[in-house]
């Protein structure tokens, strides 16, 4: 009797702890969302193998949909979240920023004519450029919130208006479009492996961050930075250079976006190009639980949170809502979710939960 | 400025009296000479145009929307929060509104009544995952935003103007401008004129300014902003406070929504698409903050103008590529932001 | 105390700005615009609204205008794009008529709406010229004239090409499975070239699954035909309202492991598209990527000048103005159409003369 009790208690314990953990809220939206789909639909996961036009094996289905198109807010979700955790605050300037690095990418590429037959530069040139331009822009956010200190939201407001007419100034307004197959592999598919590239990127972007967090001090910094600003600096760090770093690094995230998205086209059009895709990216780093408030985060919760709102919009899509109406659906969703995550609901669900409980308990020993 | 401090007690030089003045005013005055500085300077380098009155007014006319929209928006960065979803509720309203005098032939009055009903709807729901519920009002208001985009290509899809005879003669009705007229190109003498829409607008201003400089919700909005502790101490229901600085906010994009309808007169999902950043810009242009308890609904009006002579300028000055305006805009925006905060800094050292 | 000194500054500076407006006007009077007399000398300024630099299209079309109302020619030109935005447009108009250009060129977002602008043009005695899509107002009166492509006829070409190429390969109507990316809804050429398609698959019985919207865009196109593909697993036909849908349309047929041509009772997935205004689309027809394109012309500068000129000197121009349009394709199974009793020739493109 007793250590049935006991054993009781150690699950219940063992279920709060994982509930009290920050990743519990996306994994349990994505638990949530494929049992649903298994429910209503089993052939949702169905993957089948074929082969492309161009002769090379592929793997489709819905779930490579979701690792695939995923991968952009994935990267994104990263430099966010340092960015959140660091500044208390949001860059809204990412979608615009991903226009130029990708105006970049195709300027290098193409020079002068809009329709080259050959490359004129190299992909990882035109890359490298497309990183130190994004970066000086995120440079150029992060002087503004963390030396002028003007919020973070209102000085990327700066960039957001401005970001798709430069990125359109870059190019003449013309849209280049690249020929050469090889350019097409970082959106697509590489000769001989089924699964999406960006789904490859998004993994070793993955990798570098959790390798930078376990072993630098990058992480630790971000979230002393959020949590009290005068107190780290009294503990002898520069927040002001945290919080450029952590725009710097954004930057640095935008650019890999923006070279899949212009690789998934071979083109690009300034102003549909990522559209609202900081939102989305937001909202990634929200749903993973993190205080937009800045402080404590969860990298991996931020990821997850990315792909749970990929695999949300695939299963609308799935369910043939137009693509138009489906922001309606996404933010039910969305509301539904940041109301159960929120302080005084979930206390207020807890305690509701003691009512019930003692009751349970006392029929049990009785 | 240590030296002016010691000799001008009478109130004399400029940097004394910069210290004298609230953050609010200080900011507004910026704000007021930057937008005259500019409207002259467009009146002397590109004449033609600007000096006619009735581009003035037309700016006022197309941006009458924005100007209401934009006022709620700065009530609630008074606050500390923020609402993203006006420019989605804009749109939402005007489908709706079209939808009801068009397909349904309904009267006017009943339009507005919707249309006021969605953009309160809108703001208690928001208003209260807010205040009550403690939710990032940057979230809350995206989800605004997301629902309200999407349920308006759910209400109709296809762009289509209303051609129901009450509104189409509302949307004709102008105010005639007396003594404003000018000559056009064959020689007629034309009134100068505003839309309903703007006397709407000029209402909204006057009232939210009125009530935000002399009531005592009006401080109240402020000293949430400021400082929600004290504003607590204080006896201030910061709660309500911040709930109610939302209803309004829902209230007015209600409004502007109808305005904008009564100016475009068509329903589109694309309508008022980046209408939620321009009311932002307006307002931070306007001296708000968006910490909160520091702006002024006049600077806002203003904002809004500044905002919409630019684009004019760009396309007037014959710089025909259309990223101009974005450029220089954003250029303002920042040029605007570091004065502010330089200013806001030196004052502070001062 | 400091607001009421500011705000009254400001009151006093807004009517001192607006009252030299007026005052200047008695002074224009004397010597009617003398100073911008001057510097236009004796160009001809023309207002251009256009809508927007959505597609290849388009930008075309504006480096047409660009291109002919050069001040070589006599001509400032004053450009405004629109955004996609009636709003915008309207806006742009209103600012054309307040500076007094001598011609206003409008390539309008919507058919409806442009009433109470438009007699605003006309009583400042501004002739509006509308060009591509039209405007649907009470008075026709209210613009000069129309020139642009004929949507509708640019569909049943396309139709009827698909038509006799069936029944010459004999593939049965019931065989024919179309979806049809559409355009931007609600413009000319969306609302046409649907109704070309529309009606030729109800005479002819093909069955068409389904038109969804795909905004004249490459990513647009891309998206929708890759849900497409997943609801759908017969489409062998899809019907791409312009070459950007078209070449996104590819490939996401391409990604998704099938192939495009015009072989569709081999499991082939035949592309038709329209515009066909650059070197990209032409590469795709002879490449059998795109089977056949129905051409729309994007080259209004010049007919836009010659009314202009016709104007100047006193003349009436023809109220609707349709430029001539031809029909590509590399296949040669189909070499002339005839619609409504006239024939029109397809221009078969082959590798050799394409270039």
């Amino acid at each position: 009797m007793k250590s049935k009790e006991t054993n009781k208690s150690n699950v219940s314990e063992f279920f709060s702890k994982i509930v009290r953990r920050q990743v519990f809220i996306p994994i349990a939206a994505l638990l949530l969302l494929a049992i649903f789909n298994l429910v209503t639909d089993p052939s949702f996961y169905k993957i089948t193998f074929g082969y492309n036009s161009a002769g090379n094996p592929v793997l489709s289905g819905n779930l490579m949909t979701i690792l695939d198109s995923g991968s952009e807010l994935a990267i994104l979700a990263i430099g966010m979240t340092l960015v959140t955790a660091a500044t208390g605050g949001q860059d809204i300037s990412v979608g615009a920023a991903i226009a130029i690095s990708g105006s970049v990418i195709l300027r290098v590429l193409c020079g002068t004519d809009s329709r080259p037959e050959t490359l004129q530069a190299p992909i990882i040139v035109a890359f490298l450029v497309a990183c130190v331009v994004a970066m000086l822009f995120g440079a150029f956010n992060g002087v503004l919130v963390a030396y002028f200190k003007i919020q973070p939201m209102v000085a990327t407001l700066i960039l957001f208006t401005a970001g798709r007419s430069i990125a359109a100034w870059i190019n003449n307004n013309e849209l280049p479009i690249i020929n050469e197959p090889s350019f097409g592999y970082f959106g697509g598919f590489i000769p001989g492996i089924p699964i999406p590239t960006p789904f490859f990127i998004a993994v070793i972007c993955m990798v570098i961050i959790a390798l930078v967090l376990r072993f630098t001090n990058l992480g630790l910094y971000t979230q002393a930075v959020g949590i009290n600003e005068s107190s780290s600096r009294l503990n002898g760090l520069n927040p002001a250079f945290i919080k450029f770093l952590t725009f710097v690094i954004l930057g640095l995230c935008v650019a890999v976006a923006g070279l899949i998205k212009v690789s998934r086209f071979s083109t690009i059009n300034y102003s549909v190009i990522a559209k609202d895709i900081e939102m989305d990216a937001i909202l990634a780093v929200a749903l993973g639980g993190n205080a937009l408030s800045g402080g404590k985060f969860s990298m991996s919760a931020s990821i997850l949170g990315a792909y749970v709102i990929q695999f949300l919009m695939t299963t609308l899509y799935k369910f043939n809502v137009k693509s138009d109406a489906l922001p309606a659906y996404k933010a039910v969703v969305v509301i539904v979710l940041v109301v159960l995550s929120a302080p005084i609901v979930r206390e207020w669900l807890s305690s509701m939960w003691k009512k019930i409980k003692p009751e349970g308990q006392g029929k049990e020993v009785a | 400025m240590a030296s002016s401090n010691k000799t001008s007690k009478a109130g004399g030089g400029l940097g004394d009296r910069m210290k004298n003045m609230t953050d609010t005013n200080l900011l507004l005055t910026i704000t007021i000479v930057v937008f005259f500085a500019m409207y002259i300077g467009a009146i002397v380098f590109q004449g033609k145009g600007f000096l006619k009155p009735q581009t003035f007014f037309n700016i006022l006319n197309a941006q009458a929307a924005l100007i209401i929209t934009a006022c709620g928006m700065s009530l609630v960065m008074i606050t500390g929060s923020i609402d993203i979803s006006v420019g989605g509720v804009v749109a939402l309203v005007s489908m709706c509104s079209a939808v009801y005098l068009d397909f349904h032939n309904g009267n006017i009055f009943m339009a507005v009544v919707i249309s006021l009903l969605i953009g309160l709807a809108f703001g208690a729901v928001q208003g209260f995952l807010v205040a009550y519920l403690d939710i990032q009002p940057f979230i809350v208001s995206l989800a605004g935003m997301f629902f309200a985009r999407g349920m308006t290509t759910i209400v109709n899809t296809n762009p289509f103007n209303v051609k129901n005879e009450a509104f189409v003669a509302l949307k004709e009705t102008r105010v005639i401008v007396p003594g404003f007229g000018s000559v056009n190109k064959i020689g007629k003498y034309v009134d100068a004129y505003v839309e309903i829409g703007v006397i709407v607008a000029i209402l909204v201003v006057i009232l939210l300014f009125c009530v935000l400089r002399w009531t005592k919700l009006g401080r109240g909005f402020y000293a949430v902003g400021g400082n929600s502790q004290s504003a607590l101490m204080l006896g201030i229901n910061v709660k309500r406070t911040k709930f109610l600085a939302h209803l309004i906010c829902g209230l007015l994009a209600g409004i502007g929504g109808f305005v904008y309808f009564m100016h475009v007169g068509s329903g589109s999902a694309s309508h008022a698409s980046g209408m939620e950043m321009n009311a932002i810009a307006s307002s931070i242009i306007g001296g708000t903050m968006l910490t909160g308890g520091v702006g002024n609904i006049i600077g806002t009006f203003f904002g809004v103008l500044s905002l919409s002579t630019i684009q004019n300028i760009v396309s007037s000055a014959g710089l025909d590529k259309a990223w101009w305006t974005g450029i220089t805009i954003a250029a303002m925006l920042c040029l605007f932001l570091v004065i502010q905060s330089v200013v806001m800094a030196r004052k502070k050292k001062a | 105390m400091y607001l009421k000194k500011a705000l009254a500054t400001a009151i006093i500076f807004i009517l001192c700005a607006l009252q030299t407006g007026c005052g200047s006007r008695f002074t224009d009077k004397g010597e009617p615009g003398n100073a911008e007399e001057e510097t236009a000398g004796n160009h001809i300024i023309v207002g251009f609204s256009q809508l927007g630099a959505e597609s290849d299209w388009r930008s075309e079309n504006t480096n047409s205008m660009k291109s002919s109302f050069t001040e070589e020619n006599g001509y400032i030109l004053i450009f405004e794009d629109g955004q996609q935005k009636q709003a915008n447009q309207i806006r742009a108009i209103r600012m054309f008529i307040q500076q007094e250009v001598d011609y206003i060129v409008l390539a309008p977002v919507m058919e409806t709406g442009w009433d109470t602008v438009l007699q605003e043009a006309k009583d400042a005695g501004i002739p509006v010229i509308i060009v591509d899509r039209k405007v649907d107002v009470s008075d026709d009166s209210l613009f000069t004239c129309w020139v642009g492509s004929d949507f509708e006829l640019e569909g049943k070409k396309a139709a009827e090409w698909l038509n006799q190429y069936a029944q010459a390969k004999g593939i049965a109507p019931a065989d024919i499975h179309i979806v049809n990316i559409q355009g931007t809804k609600g413009s000319s050429a969306q609302i046409g070239r649907t109704k070309g398609l529309a009606d030729a698959a109800r005479a002819n019985g093909w069955d068409l699954m389904a038109e969804v919207i795909g905004d004249f865009t490459q990513a647009k196109g891309k998206e929708v035909m890759e849900s497409l593909l997943k609801q759908y697993d017969n489409i062998n036909v899809v019907y791409c309202e312009n070459d950007n849908e078209a070449f996104g349309a590819i490939e996401a047929i391409e990604a998704a492991g099938r192939k495009v041509g015009s072989d569709i009772t081999d499991g082939e997935i035949m592309v038709i598209s329209f515009d066909g205004v650059n070197e990209e689309a032409i590469r795709y027809i002879l490449e059998g990527k795109i089977t056949c394109i129905a051409e729309c012309n994007p080259l209004h500068g010049p007919r836009v000048q010659a009314i202009i000129e016709l104007l100047e000197e006193g003349g009436t121009p023809e109220k609707r103005q349709y430029v001539d349009e031809e029909i590509y394709s590399a296949n040669g199974t189909v070499n002339s159409l005839t619609i409504d009793g006239i024939d029109y020739a397809v221009t078969i493109l082959a590798q050799e003369d394409g270039n």
